[in-house]
Order: structure tokens, then sequence, then C-alpha cells
């Protein structure tokens, strides 16, 4: 069976997906965190597979880009959490409740 | 690519001068506080000042020139030109009121000076973006250094949680915009913003990919610009950070967002007006109306500020949705379409500045505002008899709030004028008279705040210590906020001579 763009982009859309509910379902503010980098990441995959579609270097710029942000949001993530976990000792989300009303 | 690249950019230098004074002041910042012992927080106050100032000038003297730099991916133009001045302008009161809080508190940031100087260049970035890439990491810059900003006052776990709030929502919506800028560069093959226009006008566009894209790009655009319903961020985030940082998203990081959305759409012109369009107004709407309603409630003047935000992010995307309301009829209707592009655009140029003044003062005052230090003057109750205690932050602050509800001769009604001038004139009345109504429910809430300062007796310290500098800075907004009120037509042909020359 050939591999065509369109097996790229389901695969795509499936991690993206499966990023996107986690984050929804997930209450674990790490677990949280990895999921958004899943999502990320699926579209370095879409980015890719354009790229080789149109023999266009600029995809994959934008890919290496986009993995040096993603390293970036996640070092700040995990800073803040380390400082929220200091003083409620818990990364459950349900549990940041300074700013509700 | 070394010959092609490096020539580019030295004959262009002066183009990027701007940018590469914000850049390299940002790590000079950094640099300095790191490594010189001696270095006092006013100095790198001082030096962060300059920095700005400096950006300032340059940018003004260079306004005549422009072009395509650094092999096309960012524009040089009299758009970016003012997004920039605008974004170097607010962060130079931010940098008073941060300063002004951190010498009221005691609490001192240093991180603060070189990643506001960070964010504003993230923002330039974005005023002047060209091409996918350069949008995505100008986006990315901006917002990187204000989640640190929101979520980085040590030992205050509100601010930490705003901060983590922001962050991961962020992060959230950035995928979502990341999916279709992937799917616009599918469409189009090539990363610039020459290539996609390209392909909208070449004689089979992939129309499916397009409209995918630029959907999943306005819902990562709505987020930062607090457009309902991804507005859910925005009360925690700007309940929970300093204030000075508040006023600082509540205005330039909204420009940034509304200069890169208006570039965006015009980009995607067709693609937009046909497929989203309807889906633009019913969420403009509800970011209007459900903004003031919401803001109604509110007893604290931060959350209010955050709904009402976002109630004025509804009015200026009434502005969008003027500049892409497709028009109907024969040639002559779309000759007058393009005219009443440009009165949408200069009119939300215009707005973008009236909102940034009208702001930037309010927040100035609720910035010193406080009885005990690491507190904002965040009840309303803490504003009860202000005028007696300081008379100044009372004026400005009625000023800002007169402003905010569109009231003449604040600057805040011009643009609200201008803005539902240019509604009306596309044809798309009921949406004016809904901006209209929503402007006149908002007067409720901005007045209890008058009432509360002139009509209440002061509360036993509820106001004690004064930062001068931080009053005088608000005072002069508040004198620029009647000037630009009552003089708007300067301002107003200069928003539509920069407009002009992108639409089109």
């Amino acid at each position: 069976m050939e591999i065509t763009l369109t097996h790229y982009l389901v695969l795509a859309g499936a991690v993206f997906l499966t990023g996107m509910v986690g984050f929804i379902v997930r209450r674990n503010a790490i677990i949280m965190m990895m999921c958004v980098e899943l999502m990320l990441c699926s579209t370095n995959i879409v980015f890719a597979a354009f790229s080789r579609v149109h023999g266009d270097g600029g995809g994959h710029v934008f890919v290496l880009m986009n993995f040096a942000v993603a390293a970036a949001e996640a070092a700040i993530g995990l800073a803040i959490l380390v400082e929220i976990f200091r003083r409620r000792r818990t990364v459950n989300v349900d549990n940041f409740k300074a700013l509700m009303e | 690519m070394n010959d092609f690249f490096i020539p580019a950019v030295g004959a262009q230098f002066g183009l990027l001068l701007p940018y590469l004074i914000v850049a390299v002041g940002g790590l000079l910042v950094m640099l300095v506080d790191s490594f010189v012992k001696t270095v006092k927080k006013d100095h790198l106050s001082f030096l962060t000042l300059f920095i700005l100032i400096g950006g300032i000038l340059v940018q003004i003297l260079t306004r005549s020139q422009g072009g395509v730099v650094l092999g096309g991916m960012l524009l040089v133009d009299d758009y970016s030109w003012f997004f920039n001045s605008l974004f170097m302008g607010v962060g130079v009161m931010t940098t008073i009121f941060a300063t002004g809080s951190f010498d009221r508190d005691g609490v001192y940031r240093p991180e603060f000076y070189p990643l506001i100087l960070f964010s504003i260049l993230g923002m330039m970035v974005l005023s002047g973006a060209n091409d996918l890439l350069t949008l995505f990491l100008g986006l990315e810059t901006m917002s990187l250094a204000v989640y640190v900003l929101v979520g980085g006052v040590r030992g205050n776990v509100r601010s930490s949680e705003a901060g983590f709030k922001y962050l991961i929502l962020g992060g959230f919506s950035s995928a979502f915009l990341l999916m279709g800028l992937a799917f616009l560069y599918g469409f189009a093959g090539g990363t610039g913003f020459d290539a996609i226009a390209a392909a909208m006008r070449s004689d089979q566009p992939d129309v499916l990919l397009a409209s995918f894209g630029s959907g999943l790009v306005l819902i990562g655009l709505g987020f930062k610009v607090a457009m309902v319903p991804f507005h859910m961020w925005t009360p925690d985030v700007y309940e929970g950070a300093p204030s000075y940082i508040t006023g600082f998203m509540a205005t330039a990081v909204k420009a940034a967002g509304f200069a890169v959305l208006v570039r965006f759409v015009l980009l995607m012109q067709p693609q937009v007006a046909f497929t989203w369009f309807p889906v633009l107004t019913v969420l403009t709407v509800l970011t209007m109306t459900l903004g003031n309603l919401v803001a109604l409630a509110q007893s604290n003047i931060k959350r209010m500020l955050a709904w009402s935000s976002i109630a004025h992010a509804g009015y200026l995307m009434l502005g969008v949705l003027t500049l892409i309301s497709p028009a109907v009829g024969g040639s002559e209707m779309m000759l007058r379409s393009t005219e009443i592009g440009n009165a949408a655009g200069s009119a939300i140029l215009f707005y973008l500045l009236a909102y940034t003044l009208m702001n930037l003062t309010a927040f100035g005052i609720i910035n010193i505002l406080g009885n005990r230090p690491g507190e904002d003057g965040e009840d309303i109750n803490r504003f009860a008899g202000l005028y007696k205690k300081n008379p100044i932050a009372a004026a400005a602050m009625t000023v800002a709030l007169l402003s905010l509800a569109g009231i003449p001769p604040m600057v805040g009604f011009m643009g609200k004028f201008y803005l539902f001038a240019s509604v009306v004139r596309a044809g798309l009345i009921p949406l004016a008279v809904i901006g209209v109504i929503n402007s006149l429910i908002s007067v409720y809430y901005y007045l209890r705040v008058m009432v509360m300062m002139y009509m209440k007796e002061p509360e036993e310290d509820s106001y004690s210590g004064t930062e001068w500098v931080s009053v005088v800075t608000s005072g002069v907004l508040a004198i620029l906020v009647i000037y630009i009120g009552v003089q708007p037509d300067a301002f107003h042909r200069l928003a539509e001579a920069i407009f002009r020359q992108i639409n089109f």
C-alpha cells in the first residue's frame, strides 16, 4: 500500500484529537501540559507532510522552530507549576481555586 | 544562502533598527542585571525607558522608509510603524507603573525589565508579519514573555495560578493556530503571505483547505484578543496578574492581536468573508453582550475591566466584520466596499489608540490603590472617597471611565463614533444598533466606580501612600484622552492614510 498525504493527515488528526480530549478530560496539570505538547507535535506531522508534497523546505523550518517554542513553553509551565506545588502540595487543577469568585 | 541574506540585512539595516534596538536592549538589560553588582532597580528602569524611548524616536524618524526585510519575512510599512510606536509607548508607561509599584511594595522583580522588552519585540514582529513563520514566532515570543510576567510573582499563589492558566490555555490555542498555519501552508505551498495571496488568486484554489486553515487560525487569534467563546481565561488572568501587567495585557497584547488579525483577514478576505462571516457575526454579538452583562455584576475592578475588555474586543470585531463583509451587487458596489473597508480599518486603528490610552490611565490608578504592600486596589470599595484623598488620581480615573463608557468629549466616544459609522455605512445596521445598546449598558458599571469615588465617604485607611510618578503619568494620559477626543481629526486622518496603504 502506498502511503499518501491523506494517511499523514489522518495520523496528525488522530494525535491532535487525542491531545485535545486528554486536555479536556484530565485534571492533572502535568498531563494537561503533555497533551498540549502532543497537539503541537501533531502539527509537525502536517507541516512535514505538506513540505514533502510541495517540495518546499519552509515546512521543515517551521517544524524546527516549533520544537524550540514547545520546549520554551514546557520550561515556563513547569517552573510555574513548581511554584504552585510548593504552596498547594498538589498539581490537580481542580484545587487551583485562588481566582474563583 | 549567505550571498543572499547578509547583503539584504546590511542594506536594510535602517529598517530593522527599531527591532534591533529592542532585541539588543532586552539582552543588554538582562546582562547588566546579572553581571553588574552595583545596579539598582532604578538603573534598570532608566535603561529600559532609555531603550524604549530611543526605539520610538528611531521608529518615528524612519517612517518615510518602507520595505520588505529578512528575505520577505517582515514587512516594514506605515501599519507596522503605527503599531510599533504604540507598543513601545505602552512599554514606557508600563515600566513607569511597574517601577512605582516596586518602590511602594518593596517587591522587586528584576526579570520584569528584559521580559517587557522581549514581549514588545514579539509584538513588533507580529505587527510586521509577512510570513506564517514570523506570525507564529512573533505571537509566541510575545506570549511566552507575558506568561512569565503574569505568573512570575514569587510567593503569590494567585499570580502563579493566573500564569499557569494563561499558559496552559494559551498553549492549547497555539496548537489550533499552528494547525491552521499548517493547513494554510499546505494550501499555498509556501510560508510567505505572497505565496498565500498568489494561491488565493489562482484559478482553482483549494477552498476547503483555505477555509479550514483560516478558521483554525481565527480560533487561535480569537483567544489572544479574548473573543467569546475563547474568553474564559480573561477574568481570572486579569485578576491574578499584578495590575501593571494587567494594564499591559489589556492594551498592548490586545492591540497586537488585532494588528495581526486585521492583516490576516485582509489576506484571506474572500475565503474568510464567505465561509466565516456568519459565524464571526454571531460571535461578535455574543462577545459584546456577554462582556457587558457579566461586567455589571463584578465587585472587583480588575475583573470588571477584564469583562469590559472582552466587550471592547467585541466592538473592535465589529470593525473587522465590516472590513470583510461580502460585497453585494455589481462592480460599483465592489468599489464602495473598498472605501468602506478603509473607513472600518482606520476606525479600528483609531479605536485601538483610544482604548490603549484610556485603559492604561485606569490601570495606572488601580496600580497605586492599596493599603498593604503587594495588594492592588481591587475591590470597588477601595475607591470610596478617593477624590478627597487624591483629587488628581480621582480626576484621571474619571476621565478614563467616562472615555471607556463612550461619553463625549473623551476619545472613547470618537472611537466608537468612527467604528459604528463605518458599520452603518457597510449596511450592517442591526450590528450597529446592538453595539450602541451595549455601550449604553456599559455606562452603568463604569458610573458605579465614579459614584464610589465622589459620593461615598472614605473608609478608614482605604488609601495610603502616593506614588506620584504613576499619578502624574496617568494624569498625562488622561489629558491625552481628552485632547484626542476634542481634536480627533489629525489622528483619524493619520489612521486613514496608514490603512489605505495596506488595504488591497
